[in-house]
This record gives C-alpha cells, sequence and structure tokens, in this order.
C-alpha cells in the first residue's frame, strides 16, 4: 500500500505542475514585455532592472520575452480587452511594439500618451524620434558606412551619395554589401538607391502606396546598382548578411561596408572591429533607421511606476549606457549624453533618421534586387 | 533458414511476436505518415488545385509549374542546384573511396586517427563550418595570410561564389559517405583479396574485380544519401553561395517567407522532391535487393 500511496501522491504533484500558472498582477511589480532580442533582452536584464530597483527599494521588474511582434500583440489585445470588461490586464509595459496595434487601440485609451504624463526627462528626446504620442522612443539605430581609416584617412570618406559612387568606382573590389533581405544593412544601402533616383524625397514612399509608385520607382534603381555591381568585390558578390560584410570589413577584404550602428559599435567594442575603424553619415540623405519604442498601459495595475520606469531609462545614466553597452543611438538629443561620448560619436550622430515603409514595398524590393541586380553580372570575367 | 513450425505452439508465438513487431513500428509509421506523408500530398494536391482569381472556386491548373518552367531564374537555380549536387557526388565518391579503402586494410595508429579526422565533420554544426570556411578560405583568410608568408598571389577565394557551397558540402558528407563506404568493404574478405594477390593480380585489378563488384551497393546508397542532404541544403549555400543563381533551399526558403509567395514555394519544393524521389527510389531498391539477398 505505501508503494501505491507514494504513487498517488507523486502523480497529484506531477499534475500539479502541468496545471497552468495562474498569473496575476503583483503589486510593485512592473510586467515587462519585449519584441526584441536576446542582446536587448540582457541589457534590461543587467543594466536598466538593476540599477532601477537599486534606486527605488520595493520595485521589481518582471521582464518577459514576448518572442517577437505578434507575441506582444497578443499580450496587447489582452490588455485591450481587460480595457472594455475593466479587468487586470497583466501587463504594464511593452517594449519594442508599434502602439498603433493592436488597431483601435490608442483611441479606446489603451495606450498613455506620453506627451501629457508629465514625463520630467520627457523633452530631452531627440525630435527626430516620434512617432506617435504614445510610443516612447528610448533608443535608435541607423544603417551607416563603416570602413577601414588606414586604408581610406577620414577626411577623405565620402559623405554624400555622389562622392560614394565615385569612391566605390575608384577603388574596385574595395565595397561590398549583402542581399538586401538577408538584413538591414544592404537592404537599406538598397533602398537609399531607390531613394536616390527618386529625387532623394523618403516623404513619397508611404506604406501603401507601392501599386501607383512602384513599377516607376524601381527600375532606375536596379539600373544603378546595376552599373555599381562590376566595381564591388569580385565584380558583384554580395554577402548573406550583415555579419559577414562586417566580417569581410575586419579581414581587411573590403575597404568599406554599409552596417548597422548599433553592430558597428559594438563590433568595436569587443575587438571584432579594429579600433582604427571609421564611421561616417551621408549628409545628403542618410541611410534609413529607426527608433525603438516602449509603450505603457493605461490600465495597468503599476501604470505609475511604469511611467516612473520610463523616465529613468531616458535618463543620461540609461541612456549612455545604450550607446556604451548596446551600442545603439539614443532616444534623447546627443546633448543629454556625457560630453565624452558625444565627441566620440559627433560623426555618425545623425542629422535625420528617414525610414522607408514596409508593405508591398519590401517583398518588391527584395525579388526585384534578386531578379534584376544579382543575376546580370558576368563574374567571370 | 528455413524452419517451419513444428507444431501450433511455435506458429503462434511466432504469429504474436509479429504482432509486437507490428505494433512497435506502428508508432513511428503512424508519425511519419501523419506528419511527412500526408504533408507531401497536401501540398502537392494544393500545387495542381489552385483557387481562381476571385479565391470563390478552385480548379485544375498547372499555372505554377509553368512559371517555374518559363522562368529563365528559377531554371537557372534549379541548374545550380543539379551542377552542385552531381559534382559534389562525383567528388566525394573520388575523395571518399581512398579513405574508406585504406582505412578497411590499414591497421594501427595513424588509421584510428585518420578515421577520426574523417568522422570529425560530423560533430561541427554547419553554420560554424560556413563561418570558418570564410575565416580560412575566404578573401585574406587563413590560406592567403600562409600564401602570402611563402611569397606567393593569393587565391581567388571561392567565397561567394558556386565553389564555395560546393566545397562545404563535400567536407560536411564526408563522414556519412565514408562510413557508408567502410561497411560495405566489410563485405570484402580479406581471403579473397589474398587469393588475388596470390595469382598475381595487381592493386588496380584487386580493386576493379574484387572490390567494386562487392561494394557497388555501398556506393549506390552513399551516392543517394548526400544527394538527398545536398540538394535540399540550406545554410552552406545560403552563407557561401553567390547571391543569384539560388541553390533550391535558400529559393524556397525566400520565396516562401521573404515573397510571401507559399503556391511558388511549395511548387519548387515538389519539383525539388521530384528529383529526390529518384534517389530515394535506388536506396530503397537497394535495401530490397539487400534483404532479399539475405533471405
Amino acid at each position: 500500500m505505501k508503494r501505491r500511496s507514494f504513487l498517488a501522491s507523486a502523480g497529484a504533484a506531477a499534475g500539479l505542475t502541468l496545471m497552468p500558472k495562474m498569473a496575476f498582477a503583483a503589486a510593485n511589480r512592473i510586467d515587462w514585455y519585449t519584441s526584441s532580442d536576446q542582446n536587448i533582452i540582457d541589457f534590461w536584464t543587467n543594466v536598466v532592472k538593476p540599477k532601477f530597483e537599486a534606486a527605488n527599494a520595493g520595485v521589481t521588474i518582471n521582464l518577459v520575452d514576448g518572442g517577437d511582434s505578434a507575441g506582444v500583440q497578443a499580450i496587447a489585445e489582452r490588455a485591450m480587452a481587460a480595457l472594455s470588461s475593466k479587468a487586470d490586464p497583466q501587463s504594464d509595459m511593452a517594449e519594442g511594439f508599434d502602439t498603433r496595434l493592436p488597431k483601435g487601440g490608442i483611441d479606446a485609451g489603451l495606450w498613455v500618451d506620453f506627451s501629457k504624463a508629465g514625463l520630467s526627462n520627457y523633452s530631452k528626446i531627440n525630435p527626430l524620434a516620434f512617432d506617435v504620442p504614445t510610443s516612447l522612443p528610448y533608443r535608435g539605430s541607423q544603417v551607416l558606412l563603416a570602413y577601414d581609416t588606414t586604408k581610406l584617412p577620414a577626411d577623405k570618406a565620402p559623405r554624400t551619395w555622389a562622392d560614394l559612387i565615385a569612391w566605390i568606382k575608384a577603388n574596385p573590389g574595395q565595397f561590398i554589401y549583402n542581399r538586401p533581405d538577408k538584413g538591414g544593412s544592404g537592404g537599406n544601402f538598397v533602398r537609399r538607391a531607390i531613394w536616390e533616383v527618386n529625387g532623394r524625397d523618403p516623404s513619397k514612399f508611404t506604406v501603401d502606396n507601392f501599386g501607383q509608385f512602384g513599377a516607376a520607382a524601381l527600375p532606375p534603381a536596379w539600373d544603378l546598382l546595376k552599373d555599381l555591381a562590376p566595381s564591388l568585390m569580385d565584380q558583384g558578390a554580395y554577402t548573406s548578411g550583415n555579419t559577414q560584410s562586417i566580417q569581410l570589413l575586419s579581414q581587411s577584404a573590403v575597404t568599406m561596408i554599409p552596417a548597422w550602428s548599433d553592430q558597428a559599435l559594438q563590433a568595436i567594442k569587443t575587438g571584432v572591429l579594429p579600433e582604427t575603424t571609421g564611421l561616417v553619415q551621408l549628409t545628403d540623405l542618410a541611410l534609413a533607421g529607426g527608433f525603438t519604442k516602449i509603450g505603457v498601459f493605461s490600465n495597468g495595475l503599476n501604470k505609475d511606476l511604469a511611467l516612473k520606469l520610463c523616465d529613468f531609462v531616458l535618463s543620461e545614466e540609461i541612456q549612455s549606457a545604450v550607446i556604451t553597452e548596446l551600442g545603439g543611438f539614443p532616444g534623447v538629443s546627443w546633448d543629454y549624453v556625457s560630453k565624452e561620448l558625444h565627441d566620440k560619436y559627433k560623426d555618425v550622430i545623425p542629422a535625420s533618421i528617414p525610414v522607408f515603409p514596409g508593405g508591398d514595398w519590401e517583398k518588391n524590393i527584395n525579388d526585384g534586387w534578386y531578379r534584376n541586380v544579382a543575376p546580370n553580372v558576368d563574374r567571370s570575367k | 533458414m528455413s524452419l517451419t513450425p513444428a507444431s501450433d505452439i511455435v506458429g503462434s508465438k511466432i504469429r504474436s511476436r509479429g504482432l509486437i513487431g507490428l505494433l512497435l513500428v506502428a508508432v513511428p509509421v503512424l508519425l511519419i505518415a501523419w506528419m511527412v506523408i500526408y504533408p507531401i500530398i497536401s501540398a502537392v494536391i494544393e500545387t495542381f488545385w489552385r483557387p481562381n482569381d476571385g479565391g470563390t472556386a478552385s480548379s485544375f491548373s498547372l499555372e505554377t509549374y509553368r512559371f517555374f518552367f518559363t522562368d529563365a531564374y528559377s531554371l537557372a537555380n534549379l541548374q545550380l542546384t543539379l551542377w552542385t549536387t552531381g559534382l559534389c557526388a562525383v567528388i566525394l565518391i573520388i575523395i571518399c573511396l581512398p579513405i574508406a579503402l585504406y582505412l578497411r586494410f590499414a591497421t594501427g595508429r595513424l588509421a584510428a586517427y585518420v578515421q577520426g579526422l574523417a568522422i570529425f565533420p560530423l560533430f561541427v554544426p554547419s553554420i560554424i563550418l560556413s563561418y570558418a570556411f570564410i575565416r580560412v578560405l575566404g578573401p585574406n583568410g587563413m590560406v592567403d595570410i600562409l600564401l602570402n608568408a611563402a611569397h606567393l598571389p593569393k587565391i581567388r577565394s571561392p567565397y561567394l561564389t558556386p565553389w564555395g557551397p560546393l566545397i562545404g558540402l563535400v567536407w560536411d558528407h564526408i563522414p556519412l559517405t565514408v562510413l557508408i563506404l567502410i561497411a560495405g568493404l566489410g563485405a570484402v574478405s580479406d581471403a579473397s583479396i589474398e587469393a588475388a594477390k596470390d595469382v598475381g593480380a595487381g592493386p588496380l585489378t584487386r580493386l576493379w574485380y574484387i572490390i567494386l563488384p562487392r561494394i557497388s551497393n555501398s556506393i549506390l546508397v552513399a551516392v543517394s544519401f548526400s544527394v538527398l542532404g545536398i540538394f535540399s541544403a540550406f545554410t552552406l549555400p545560403y552563407v557561401l553561395g553567390p547571391a543569384a543563381p539560388e541553390m533550391m533551399g535558400p529559393f524556397m526558403q525566400r520565396t516562401f517567407r521573404d515573397l510571401y509567395d507559399p503556391p511558388n514555394a511549395i511548387t519548387q519544393a515538389v519539383i525539388s522532391f521530384g528529383f529526390c524521389i529518384i534517389f530515394g527510389l535506388f536506396y530503397v531498391r537497394s535495401v530490397v535487393r539487400n534483404q532479399r539477398g539475405r533471405a
């Protein structure tokens, strides 16, 4: 009988662990969800959370990886449902999420309007970063050009598109970008070419105007890129990702690549790229990039604490850490980070951060590039 | 062996054993039917049975196949895949057969090291292999550095050309091919080799008349296995290959995920499957022949 009762109790215990965990929002615990990658979660775990919890005794941050945008959207939809039934949404903050979703959320008052929330650091935010007032930009990244200063002195680095093209053609084999669908650095280089042949005006491109505009907008860009191909590494080779481009630069196989600012800065910091790596942004029109935002649920149990955390994230301490630890751009204007950092990165401080829309543009740019630019190069010569 | 049941008791024992055997294989067979066979059939049907423009009804259509076989870009991808697969299979046999012969007949320490080295790629994930490849054979990689130290010109790096994935895939498939060939060489008895030696047969004659006929089946199996693996390879062609033409693996994935075009991606998959099934049948045939030979 003993054995049997043991089995029964063990079975019951096993059954208990299998039961869905009941989740309740707890007072003084900020439930935070993200769609971002592991490096961002590490940043919050190792930098933001300990610093904030040390400064606010008794408060904890519960960091939850939502997986991707769809995962966080499910949380936001739960909060939306809780809003209409006046229930507990069990969530306070969403990081790396577009508060335009779920549809109708802003109108229903699901998200806190930061312009009215009275954050003390709100006025420091970089004016280029604003989107909708329910989204709080706190970190950014942008594609820029990374180059080897031992081969190309910093004062000779191209600063306009025309200079860049002239440089690539004058130095065949010294430039490479990755396939546009395999990483944003090459993708936004291709998009910069599309802007270039369409009057350098990003506002002409919207998420839903591919139908009227696309057929005319893309072919000239393909011609431009095809013309460039023989001057690239190996007469038209394209790497299959951001990392591989950085690797070729680090092996000194090329002199210049387009790269994400945060990846390039982190690569320099960790020694993947040498200290002699230069970073430069085009001044006539920058390569595309964007800011990552935070949303705060207006019906969250710990809304006030979440807002306090938002203010904390915009403080000089965390914003400097965004640059030094994460390799990102600060969400606040560069005047509000330490002067030392400001001087170190003055070449990459963007005058504008243009954004290219997604929608139908995305797949047509990708497929168009593969069909028009990539194959039409005879690399055997 | 031809054991006829001596009595009813033995007969029922064998029968119940057969039943247990069937039950044991039932789970994997059902899983394969559910998770492999059924999706294949439903995918094949999906490529032929297309909804019309309004999406109101479906009818038989060869539209996606017509597109594939009239689209120069898709055909170039298929051609590259066949080129890579065929060349890989040939190179693999050329490299692996001598290794396998050596390991079959050699003894001692060195043979153990060679075997370890030949099996080593089995334990290297292909993504790590890809980046190591860039470091070694890529521009200004280790080979270039060594050549430079010896005052020799740099190599034309195979990275981002069709030769990149080819070299990587050959290296990656060496262990499996060597293992299959060694297993096949087990069927070659020392006695027959010695006998041939005694009547004065040279090494080539022994290879051609004694060894190769015994292991032709293993070679066929080894080729089928590597062809099946290489045809659908993804990571190595993705990281090391040129942007265009692509191999079918990356092409399918891109069509599906980046172009949001499942019908054409499935069509590409069905066409790849069509080529692979030929080698699958080779394999099945040789297994069946083997078992008949044993019975």
